[in-house]
């Protein structure tokens, strides 16, 4: 295990108006890994952000660097710098002022500067750029001399805030590989903040879920789309049918009427659940075949994939990704494997769902 | 946190400069003394003999009476000239067009006033309640220009397309979709240019003969001889009628930020809802 | 629809010929004449080679800009703090409120208060100092005159502070400014069209305070619009009246070009070609 580089503990975050922006966080950030920070607007992920920046004080709670309490660190003390949200660059410098500005501040010799300038503006592939004004670039360029800005300084930890929002699709995909990338190489911790699941997914060491000022949710992109802890983080990352259901016994579980094999276990006989499957995980084949039987209702092209909605006898919805079309109005079966089968139980605690999955499926 | 208690210290510092000369004068204004120096007793005498001064009430009138006209006209001749300016396809004629229409807000007053004086005199106009009215419109139609020009510019182009589209004429989409949106900046336009005309001191004084006087003119004559405690009581009026003003320009504004924001709220109800 | 608009339009133009164009012009070919009207130079080389009018202009300029650095000094401070209260609109109205008040009325209430007996000589004689003569002073007028434009400094300035996006100065203590650094660094170059704006706004009506000069500078101090006013209205000599008020043309558009943000005209005018094309 690395050591973690910032913990934060019990942090309580109260505006003045008595709204209450993060309740209770613990989080540990471990040195080098690339972290996320997903939920929709106004969960609280940009106030963390904030918190570890210094640009806002919590009320309540611990926020540790290194092992050292910094509740009341100035900003300009920490050794983290922030990727703004729109960049935040100085209108007023160039692209080599506005790079230079930490290390000036620093007094470092002009040499130096200079030298650590221009290295940054070409590790974010903006070499040349040094004196041109800001105004001049694009927004993907733009992005490109912030992160500049920020990694010049060496910090130890970086702090993105939802940096890719402002940029167009194709740009935003160029630009998660590229800080993928630069996270690797440089080796130092990234967190970053966004509202955009699959950017979350593709680029994160870990994700943290965020909803309503809370941590719903923590773990490798994996583990989380695999096996979400409850309705909301099932449905905010990717797509996914969610039923109700009943659990029978351990691995033995009811939903739209029938009894199906499932992998998880360690709940009550009979207590309610739901049930989560995800459309890619349901394989289309003849009606008598399927251990469910849906009719085809819409069904759009998607490029890679078919995404067909069908209604089964009780009218449940039916999402289902193929690779094949169906027929619209077409009765077909569906079929998964027992593992496909996702079990949440309502309201259980980060810890406990932990420790049951560890338990409970080992194979 | 020591800082933020010295910035409002500061801060209640400025503001007390501020009012300290105003609220002396209405002070002094109830003074029995007849003078602004000891305060001996109260009295309303100051304010009687102010309610019963012919030629005070009158100029009070002649004031109001200019400030309205005036305020009104430009209003009028102002919207239609930023639209105009805003609807010009030449970013150069505009351009152009706003330097002419910003010389009288940076020219000095005395320049102002004295050229006018040239102009009247060159035409043969009389100078009195005339060459101050149209004065006052002159000096008042660039402040409308420059309130309303903004909102003009917000305007959607989408807005009168949408309109248009939706069958309205031409004249309609003028009257319901135009003047509806930039008649906030119409109001402060005019509200600007209510209180740049009674405030005018300096052009009126140029254009000004000896048979008519504004308010202003009348205090810096009667200022000249000396303290009468008349004018403090017509200061503290003056105040009063200020304050009502500031207060009913702070609710037109408030009444259009909140119709704005409930529109906001509408629009970013309706992204939600997709 | 064109030509009705036009139509509309028409006492727009009129006003620009009448009363922005013609004044100008007239002001001009005024300042070439003698008192018969003839054409003449004689009153910019009486201008030119007299000492009593170059001193006067240098005096106004100065006063001008004694009175333009007090009124900034007192205002940047409290703009900024003004940014940063809850509501803002109301502290701002008060603000506003004392340029609606008569400046006569509150030049005629510093009469009062500088006067001999006056409530400042009273304060005076408290903390014994004794009585000075304040009013008829250089620096009542110093004084009163900034008092004035205070309002017209600070609502420039706190315009360009609040759209200053916050991000900035949080940004530039993300890099290692310490809150000093970040003002002098980011914030100050930032907001310093709000300064030029409000430098605007107060230099050039100081040039011309000629009612102040009169009833609280007592005449001892004479700025160009006061030399105006009394050519004009006392000795009626338009002539070198409009001379002077030409020359305080000149210095309001030198004032002007010197705090003209170049770069920000640069980009509207950018800014203009985008949206027509």
């Amino acid at each position: 295990m690395t050591k973690p580089i910032i913990e934060l503990k019990g942090i309580t975050k109260q505006y003045d108006d008595g709204f209450v922006a993060l309740s209770k966080i613990n989080m540990t950030i471990e040195q080098g890994k690339f972290y996320s920070l997903l939920g929709p607007s106004g969960s609280g992920k940009t106030t963390i952000l904030r918190i570890i920046a210094g640009f806002t004080n919590a009320t309540e709670g611990q926020v540790l660097f290194s092992g050292q309490q910094i509740n009341q660190l100035p900003p300009n003390q920490r050794k983290v710098n922030t990727v703004f949200q729109n960049y935040a660059l100085f209108p007023h410098l160039d692209v080599f002022d506005n790079v230079a500005f930490g290390l000036t501040l620093q007094k470092r010799p002009k040499q130096e500067v200079k030298k650590r300038v221009l290295d940054a503006l070409k590790l974010v592939q903006l070499p040349g750029y040094a004196n041109r004004e800001i105004s001049e670039l694009s927004g993907g360029q733009q992005q490109r001399v912030a992160i500049a800005r920020a990694i010049v300084n060496e910090p130890e930890v970086l702090l993105l805030d939802e940096p890719l929002s402002a940029l167009d699709m194709k740009l935003r995909q160029d630009m998660q590989y590229e800080l993928r990338e630069l996270q690797q190489r440089l080796g130092i911790t990234f967190i970053f903040v966004t509202h955009d699941q699959e950017e979350a997914l593709a680029m994160s060491d870990e994700i943290f879920v965020m909803d309503n000022g809370k941590v719903l949710q923590s773990g490798t992109p994996v583990d989380i789309y695999d096996e979400p802890i409850n309705h909301f983080v099932a449905n905010f990352i990717g797509e996914s049918n969610i039923l109700p259901g009943k659990m029978l016994a351990d691995y033995q579980v009811e939903f739209v009427g029938k009894s199906f094999e499932c992998a998880d276990g360690g709940m009550r006989v009979n207590e309610a659940v739901e049930v989560v499957l995800r459309p890619e995980d349901l394989d289309i084949t003849t009606a008598d075949q399927g251990k469910l039987v849906v009719k085809v209702d819409t069904q759009l092209f998607r490029g890679d994939h078919f995404e067909i909605i069908g209604l089964d006898a009780d009218g449940n919805e039916w999402l289902i990704h193929s690779t094949n079309p169906v027929r619209d109005g077409k009765e077909i079966g569906l079929t998964f494997e027992p593992e496909d089968i996702h079990v949440m139980r309502f309201g259980e605690k980060e810890a406990d769902f932990d420790a049951r999955l560890e338990q409970y499926e080992e194979d | 946190m020591k800082k933020p208690r010295f910035s409002s210290l500061y801060l209640i510092f400025v503001f007390i400069i501020l009012y300290t000369p105003i609220f002396y004068l209405i002070f002094y204004s109830f003074n029995a003394g007849g003078n602004m120096n000891h305060f001996t007793g109260f009295t309303w005498e100051h304010y009687q003999t102010l309610f019963s001064d012919q030629r005070i009430l009158v100029i009070v009138l002649d004031t109001l009476l200019i400030a309205l006209l005036s305020s009104l006209v430009a209003t009028i001749v102002g919207t239609f000239g930023a639209l105009g300016i805003a609807g010009h396809k030449k970013a150069a004629t505009r351009s152009t067009l706003l330097t002419l229409n910003n010389v009288l807000m940076v020219s000095p007053d005395v320049i102002i006033g004295a050229s006018f004086l040239i102009l009247f005199t060159s035409l043969g106009i009389g100078l009195g309640f005339g060459s101050v009215l149209v004065s006052h419109i002159a000096f008042s139609i660039p402040i409308v220009v420059l309130m309303v020009l903004p909102k003009v510019n917000e305007l959607d182009p989408a807005l009168l397309n949408a309109a248009q589209d939706l069958g309205a004429s031409k004249a309609q989409t003028f009257w319901r979709v135009i003047i509806p949106y930039i008649t906030p900046g119409i109001l402060s336009g005019f509200f600007m240019a209510f209180t740049y005309s009674l405030d005018d001191f300096a052009v009126t004084f140029f254009v000004t003969g000896n048979g008519f006087t504004t308010l202003s003119v009348e205090i810096y004559s009667r200022a000249r001889q000396g303290i009468s405690l008349e004018i403090n009581a017509l200061s503290a009026v003056m105040f009063i009628f200020a304050l009502l003003l500031v207060v009913g320009y702070y609710f037109v504004n408030q009444y259009s930020r909140s119709r704005r924001q409930r529109q906001k709220r509408h629009a970013q109800a309706e992204v939600t809802l997709r | 629809m064109k030509k009705s608009k036009q139509f509309f339009m028409v006492p727009y133009f009129l006003w620009i010929a009448l009363f922005v164009v013609a004044p100008l012009l007239l002001i001009l070919y005024q300042s070439f004449t003698d008192g018969q009207g003839h054409f003449t130079v004689r009153n910019y080389l009486t201008y030119g080679s007299s000492s009593v009018y170059l001193k006067m202009s240098l005096n106004s300029l100065w006063y001008a800009f004694l009175i333009t650095v007090i009124t900034l000094l007192v205002s940047y401070p409290a703009a900024y703090i003004l940014s940063r209260l809850k509501h803002q609109q109301l502290w701002l109205l008060l603000i506003i409120l004392p340029t609606w008040i008569n400046l006569l009325l509150k030049a005629y209430a510093f009469i009062g208060l500088f006067s001999r007996a006056g409530a400042v000589n009273h304060f005076l004689m408290f903390i014994g100092i004794g009585p000075k003569q304040i009013l008829f002073s250089d620096f009542s007028f110093l004084l009163v005159a900034s008092y004035i434009e205070i309002p017209f400094m600070i609502l420039p300035i706190y315009n360009a502070i609040v759209q200053l996006d916050p991000a900035l100065p949080n940004a530039s203590r993300d890099l290692g400014a310490s809150p000093w650094q970040t003002f002098r660094l980011v914030t100050f170059p930032l907001t310093l069209s709000g300064v030029k704006a409000g430098v605007q706004a107060v230099f050039i009506p100081s040039l011309s305070l000629f009612m102040l000069t009169r009833l609280i500078g007592g005449n001892r101090v004479i700025t160009l619009g006061t030399a105006i006013e009394e050519h004009f209205l006392t000795t009626m000599n338009w002539g070198m009246g409009s001379t002077i008020g030409v020359i305080l043309i000149v210095m309001m558009f030198v004032i002007m070009m010197l705090t003209n943000d170049r770069k920000k005209k640069r980009r509207e005018v950018l800014d203009d070609e985008k949206t027509t094309l």
